[in-house]
């Protein structure tokens, strides 16, 4: 399905590894720029002190940026990828559609 | 680092960027001028926000400067008093209008008092931002319009952006001020994109914006309802009608000479707002342009507004908020007065 209405912004940080782990390098990332994923689909795979882990996509949308560059080393707290995702409204609500709005009323203009 | 459609520094060429974005960019360049600026609610750490408002901004500056509080906003606001005192400059949030209810004591006892109180030793720069207004189809509780409420409030400012770029200047001002201010974001507006450059801001607290230029009648709005007057604007003008539309921007304090000087030019007025019609920010304008733009005014002031009921749910919503039709029926009766 392609989405077309608004989209919001989702930044991924890299999460907590578990062992201690405190850092990871990026090894290659498995998404690009401008491509849509889902969620739980392959995002990138990292290498830690321990080991090489394939970390999913935490989101349905598409990507928006990749913060780092292969080779790199990222932090636990620093943002690997950015999403666009489908605008929820959040918790509630509904995004609000931009239409042209009907009217009834027609105006008389006054005399000069 | 959160990477937005708009740097914080700010390019040159205007780009497309919608409200939302234009908020955490303020919210971006605010953390990273002034380290005694924290950002704290329910859910704008880890979560970036129900709003995404405040996404990227915990990753960026950590969890001392950007973090979640518990779901009290009676605390959120007191936390807020207290850091001001000590030397912080606090920018909570409260994720609806109708949460605020339970903070009213700490907003009004204490934030908007405690400059007052200790002669000036304590200023609260406090800047409450308040996902505010309706038009989203929320539940009840989760669309109010509170600034009536609020300018009534001696020591609070209270503003209220309608576009992206008004939203980032308005932040970066609110939040620099040395006093509480009540910052009001349309959520209706949130998603709406404006190619739009965000930069320093360009008018002065208090200062109204007019968003295009009329001669026969004033509409007066912010918030939201300074689009849907942009739209009645726009089918006036296909019956030669030609309406300005005034962006109040501040709501205390207002811009009584911009009012007054467009209203001179136009010598009608038409003030549109979503809160209920008695003792609304409308009879404020209504009362000003009366005193400060009498001879020019050639029908008396109209007022479109929500109706004298409990803001409604979702789907009522349609029926409450003011429409086009409303808005052209009330110039229409200046016209013909």
């Amino acid at each position: 399905m392609t989405h077309t209405g608004p989209t919001s912004e989702r930044t991924f940080a890299l999460p907590d590894l578990g062992e201690g782990l405190v850092e990871a390098t990026v090894l290659e990332w498995l998404v690009q720029p401008g491509e849509r994923v889902e969620r739980n689909q392959p995002l990138v795979e990292l290498e830690t002190a321990k080991s090489a882990v394939e970390i999913p996509s935490p989101h349905t949308g598409v990507v928006a940026r990749l913060h780092a560059e292969e080779g790199r080393v990222v932090a636990v707290g620093e943002p690997l990828a950015t999403f666009a995702v489908e605008a929820g409204a959040g918790i509630v609500g509904t995004v609000p559609t931009e239409e042209k709005p009907t009217r009834r009323v027609r105006l008389r203009p006054p005399a000069e | 680092m959160t990477e937005l459609a708009v740097p914080a520094d700010q390019a040159a060429t205007a780009t497309e960027t919608s409200m939302q974005q234009a908020v955490n960019a303020a919210l971006r360049t605010l953390l990273a001028e002034d380290p005694a600026t924290l950002v704290f609610g329910e859910d704008v750490g880890r979560l970036g926000g129900v709003f995404r408002v405040t996404d990227g901004l915990q990753a960026e500056f950590g969890d001392r400067r950007v973090f979640d509080t518990p779901l009290a906003e009676s605390a959120i606001i007191g936390l807020a008093v207290g850091l001001a005192m000590n030397g912080w400059r606090p920018v909570p949030e409260l994720q609806f209008d109708g949460f605020a209810y339970p903070a009213v004591d700490q907003i009004v006892n204490q934030m908007a008092r405690m400059h007052y109180r200790t002669r000036g030793a304590a200023p609260m720069p406090i800047t409450l931002r308040l996902p505010s207004f309706g038009g989203i189809q929320a539940p009840e509780h989760h669309g109010e319009s509170l600034e009536a409420l609020f300018a009534h409030v001696p020591g609070l400012k209270v503003c209220a952006p309608s576009d992206p770029a008004d939203a980032y200047g308005l932040l970066l001002q609110s939040v620099r001020a040395d006093d509480p201010v009540i910052y009001m974001e349309p959520k209706a507006r949130y998603w709406n994109r404006r190619a739009v450059r965000l930069g320093e801001p360009d008018l002065p607290i208090g200062a109204s914006r007019t968003v295009r230029e009329g001669r026969h009648a004033t509409l007066v709005a912010w918030g939201a309802m300074v689009h849907r007057c942009e739209q009645a604007a726009e089918l006036a003008a296909e019956d030669g009608v030609e309406l300005e539309v005034l962006d109040l921007r501040w709501l205390k304090p207002i811009d009584t000479d911009g009012l007054a000087a467009s209203v001179a030019r136009t010598g009608r007025a038409v003030v549109v707002h979503e809160a209920p019609l008695t003792a609304g920010l409308g009879a404020e304008v209504s009362a000003l342009v009366t005193e400060h733009a009498f001879a020019s005014l050639r029908a008396p002031v109209q007022r479109v507004t929500g109706f004298d009921v409990p803001y409604p749910a979702g789907p009522l919503e349609p029926q409450y908020l003011p429409t086009v039709d409303r808005i052209l029926l009330a110039v229409q009766r200046t016209l013909e007065f």
